[in-house]
């Protein structure tokens, strides 16, 4: 059964690259179709079934979306797909929390940096495929800070602040009511986030919590998954707010 | 109703002496926290005047101007002679009219018999006459004057035997002229204020100040009748106004030592010392009035005199003993006063009817001094009201002094005519007012402010600390208050208050403390500042005014600083993501493109370092645990990539941020050691220690690899960028050699720790 992976990028070397990377990640049958900006990549989606509602037959299972793009941002791709059923990374040369946090709000799956070294990439795609995404410490805190506040704080104190200004929807309205209870953080995986946040490894909180490594690896599974939840809802709210409902 | 004064200094300071008190530093705060509020902010406080004051208020007025209407009326019945009678130069009673007129000596009386007259008959107050026989003979023939007058008729025996009939016809209103109408309605406007003052807030302090402002009103009302032009005056008038107006100064002076005593602060003991005053200025009274003293005038001259003195030694003594602004000024007053009052009594003592025969010296003097007094007691409750205010009724008061002295002169010495005496010395006094003024305003008003180019200077200063450090800016503020008013004390206080505002009329100034960072948090506080001047001046509304603006200044200096900043932080901003995703995308591609491996990691490393440096210039922010957090990830994926294992430990006593050149050198230069370590030394194990103790940092890089003799290594691009970057902070990096193999690098970075920190 062909896997149809759809790679958004316009640096053509790399997008060859990233091509590499997926074909030496899984052992399918693997169908590429590559896009260099939003529009094709817009064309590929509606032609392979649509962006959401009906998917039609045959949809990408893996969408790799280059955040760097030259007709927009890929962000808006990725709202656009918030409901679509597949495995969506980002990739990106930015590695800060402040351009990768909006994007996993909004949905995606995990995040590749571009700088990394090929077995690098390798790894890191196959971990997220099979739902170990990575968490740099960065982006733990800001997990923490999200969750703990219940609301869209994308205005964060540190990284840059031009990110803020240049993403329209990164400051929706504060959602009134409380959020529901599975979008809260349990002590576990707080605990979780806070060792992440302080630079440790998966392995070496395993050993300080005294559990598994896959229940660590679990966590992160479900933190992630939170995080989707709780940013769908309040992507909801906003498209509802501005009428796109 | 919008003229009425709303809080008149005397009623406002309260009747608790603690809220004026000048506290230590630092106590608690002890301003009636209920009231300040209501009084400072309310002008024109209506709703205190609906009900039994504002219907009092009418009806003291209506009875006022009833009064004065049944007075003009008599007046105006009463039947004055048809000529006017004169003094010549050489002190002989004439008629008034072209020369030569008769000397008159005598008058008929009602009972036919000839009364012997003189000059006393032109001289109108018998307060001011010094000796009691003058004082006598004065009644004697006003009250045969006034007999006669009755009759219709008037005759007259002059010098020769001669007789002379003079018709009398009623005064009219028209005769009763202009100075009447003026010192009348200046009575009845210190009449009205009185009224004001003792209903505003009824109290021991406004009840004497109406005695003494009702006494005076009284002076003037009869030195208004007596200026009546044409004489006549009822039966035994003469006698009544010396007893009136010598009870009206006596209770003047005794309010005013009870007043000394209570206002603006209460002195121990006062009540006996009060009540010896009245007791002894009621004696005098008997003296003069009952007992019919001979020499009584100087001893109500003497009284007074000596009331005053009490009064302004009291008033000092109360300054001695706790600084108080308004004690100062009514200080000064007094003084001034107890000056006029002497210098009225020598020229009277010394006038005698040689220099002055129509006895003007005293009726002028006296008039001008109860105006004084009257304008003195009209003022006295606005005195906290403005600076500029005080200023000038100062220099008025020292003024009218003046012309009054000048004026006696002219009269006395210079025999000129009433009116021109005074319009001379009127004259005079005035272009003394202009070319002393500014001589006299220092020497009365000690205003020791900073001048302008200090002021700026200071505020722009705090300006500039303010913005480093948000927290202190009531600290800043405080100094710089401090600076500008040199006070007795000053507080910060946690209040709201819109503006500066002035309270316990002048005692007090708050200042509101301005809110310059949103992050401020808590309760935007104030500055209360107690005594300006070290308790010689009071705040006025132009203080205020003045804190107002400086604080405005303040909030815009740092608003515009703040915008520069922005500003700056977005172009660097810009120019990092520029340099980022252009340079960086070409890198990649570089990257991407490269032949050899060591090719490829040296662009990688290269892209690295871009991005470290453009993440720097956008982020200003970087504490300390944030980065050793995000050093630690990252070397753990380098080391778990190249299959070497790694120890890592890290502690430090407090965080901090580090700032961009701090940590983008840190993060260079531990990418770089890390890549060394790598690229040569072919490890098994990376050590790294992070430790910030007391300011000073320390890393330590230690690997167990085959490197060996790092004194001899040639430092390529790399080695010799870590000594570049570790000399740009400030520290120094050596390489040992590590037992049992590997190299050992320490970097020390002593004062790594800047002046904005936060406890871990």
């Amino acid at each position: 059964m062909t896997v149809k992976v759809l790679i958004l990028e316009d640096n053509p070397v790399a997008r060859a690259f990233l091509c590499r990377v997926v074909r030496d990640s899984f052992s399918d049958v693997i169908a590429i179709t590559e896009a260099g900006d939003l529009e094709g990549a817009r064309k590929q989606i509606a032609l392979a079934g649509g962006g959401s509602g009906m998917h039609g037959a045959d949809p990408f299972k893996l969408i790799l979306v280059d955040l760097e793009l030259p007709d927009g941002n890929g962000m808006d791709l990725l709202a656009e797909l918030v409901h679509y059923p597949a495995t969506k990374i980002v990739t990106t040369l930015y590695s800060d929390d402040d351009h990768l946090f909006p994007a996993l709000q909004r949905g995606a799956d995990g995040y590749l940096l571009k700088e990394d070294r090929f077995e690098v990439l390798v790894e890191e795609l196959q971990k997220i495929v099979r739902g170990q995404p990575p968490l740099s410490p960065a982006i733990a805190r800001r997990l923490l800070t999200h969750f703990r506040s219940g609301n869209d704080h994308d205005a964060s104190s540190s990284g840059y602040g031009l990110s803020s200004s240049s993403f329209a929807a990164s400051k929706p309205v504060p959602l009134v009511e409380k959020p529901l209870d599975h979008e809260r953080l349990t002590p576990r995986e707080s605990e979780v986030l806070t060792y992440l946040s302080k630079g440790f490894t998966i392995k070496e909180i395993a050993n300080l919590m005294g559990i598994k490594w896959f229940t660590v690896n679990d966590h992160i599974k479900s933190i992630y998954k939170k995080l989707n939840v709780s940013s769908r809802a309040e992507a909801a709210v906003l498209a509802s707010k501005q009428g796109l409902v | 109703m919008a003229a009425l004064p709303s809080q008149p200094s005397l009623t406002a300071v309260g009747d608790a002496p603690g809220p004026s008190k000048p506290l230590a530093e630092g106590s608690a705060i002890d301003i009636d926290d209920s009231g300040w509020e209501r009084r400072a902010r309310n002008r024109s406080p209506s709703a205190r005047w609906i009900g039994w004051r504002l219907r009092g208020l009418v009806l003291a007025a209506l009875l006022g101007c009833l009064a004065m209407f049944v007075l003009i009326r008599a007046l105006a019945q009463q039947p004055v002679l048809e000529q006017r009678l004169t003094v010549d130069d050489s002190g002989v009673l004439r008629l008034a009219g072209p020369a030569p007129q008769p000397a008159l000596a005598f008058l008929v009386d009602a009972g036919g018999r000839a009364q012997p007259i003189d000059r006393l008959l032109v001289v109108r107050s018998a307060r001011w006459m010094v000796s009691a026989a003058d004082r006598q003979r004065h009644l004697q023939e006003h009250d045969a004057l006034a007999a006669a007058l009755t009759s219709g008729q008037v005759q007259f025996i002059d010098d020769r035997g001669g007789r002379l009939s003079i018709a009398t016809a009623p005064r009219g209103a028209v005769g009763l002229g202009w100075v009447f109408w003026l010192l009348s309605t200046l009575a009845l406007l210190l009449y009205l204020v009185t009224m004001v003052v003792a209903m505003a807030r009824p109290g021991k302090r406004n009840t004497l100040y109406a005695l003494m402002a009702l006494s005076q009103a009284g002076n003037l009302m009869f030195l208004a009748v007596l200026s009546a032009p044409a004489i006549g005056w009822g039966e035994g008038f003469m006698r009544w106004e010396h007893d009136t107006r010598t009870l009206f100064d006596l209770v003047t002076a005794g309010a005013l030592v009870n007043v000394s005593n209570l206002h603006p602060r209460r002195l121990p003991f006062g009540t006996r010392r009060a009540a010896l005053a009245w007791v002894l200025l009621a004696a005098v009274y008997g003296v003069a009035v009952v007992l019919r003293e001979p020499s009584s005038w100087w001893w109500i001259q003497s009284a007074l005199i000596a009331a005053g003195v009490a009064a302004t030694v009291q008033l000092a003594w109360m300054q001695k003993r706790e600084p108080h602004p308004l004690a100062v000024q009514l200080q000064r007053f007094s003084l001034l006063a107890i000056g006029g009052l002497l210098l009225l009594t020598v020229s009277v003592a010394a006038l005698g009817p040689a220099l002055d025969p129509r006895g003007q010296a005293p009726m002028l003097g006296s008039t001008m001094w109860v105006v004084f007094l009257t304008v003195m007691l009209l003022m006295l409750p606005f005195l906290s009201r403005t600076q500029q205010l005080m200023r000038e009724f100062s220099l008025v008061a020292g003024v009218s002094t003046v012309a009054t002295a000048l004026d006696l002169l002219f009269v006395a010495v210079f025999s000129l005519g009433s009116f021109a005496s005074l319009t001379l010395a009127l004259f005079i006094s005035l272009a003394v007012y202009a070319a002393a003024r500014q001589w006299l305003l220092s020497k009365l008003i000690s205003s020791k402010r900073i001048s302008t180019e200090r002021m700026f200077e200071h505020v722009y200063r705090m300006a500039r600390e303010v913005q480093l450090q948000p927290q202190s800016t009531a600290e800043q503020l405080r100094r710089l208050m401090r600076e500008l008013f040199d006070p007795i004390e000053a507080r910060v206080a946690a209040r709201r208050t819109q503006r500066s505002q002035v309270l316990s009329d002048g005692t007090h100034l708050v200042v509101p403390v301005p809110e310059l960072r949103a992050s401020d948090g808590g309760v935007p506080g104030a500055i209360v500042l107690g005594f300006a001047d070290r308790g010689r001046r009071m705040f006025s509304e132009e203080d205020a005014r003045l804190t107002d603006r400086v604080v405005d200044l303040i909030s815009r200096a740092v608003a515009f600083d703040q915008a520069v900043e922005h500003g700056r932080i977005e172009e660097r901003a810009r120019i990092a993501q520029d340099l980022h995703d252009d340079i960086g995308a070409r890198l990649l591609t570089l990257m991407y493109k490269s032949t050899t491996p060591e090719m490829e990691d040296y662009v990688r490393h290269t892209l690295k370092d871009l991005k470290t440096l453009t993440r720097g210039l956008a982020a200003p922010n970087h504490p300390l645990t944030h980065a050793v957090a995000e050093w630690k990830a990252d070397i753990t994926q380098r080391m778990s990539d190249a299959g070497c294992d790694l120890t890592w430990s890290f502690s430090c006593d407090h965080d901090f941020d580090l700032s961009v050149v701090q940590w983008s050198a840190l993060t260079r230069v531990l990418r770089e050691l890390v890549s060394n370590v790598l690229a040569h030394a072919q490890a098994t194990l990376l050590q790294v220690e992070i430790h910030l103790d007391r300011g000073t940092l320390t890393l330590a890089v230690s690997d167990d690899g085959r490197g060996r003799q790092p004194q001899g290594w040639s430092h390529g691009l790399g080695l010799g960028g870590v000594r570049k970057r570790v000399k740009q902070l400030g520290g120094d990096v050596v390489w040992r050699e590590n037992e049992p193999c590997g190299i050992v690098c320490r970097v020390t970075v002593p004062g790594l720790a800047s002046a904005a920190w936060r406890p871990l």
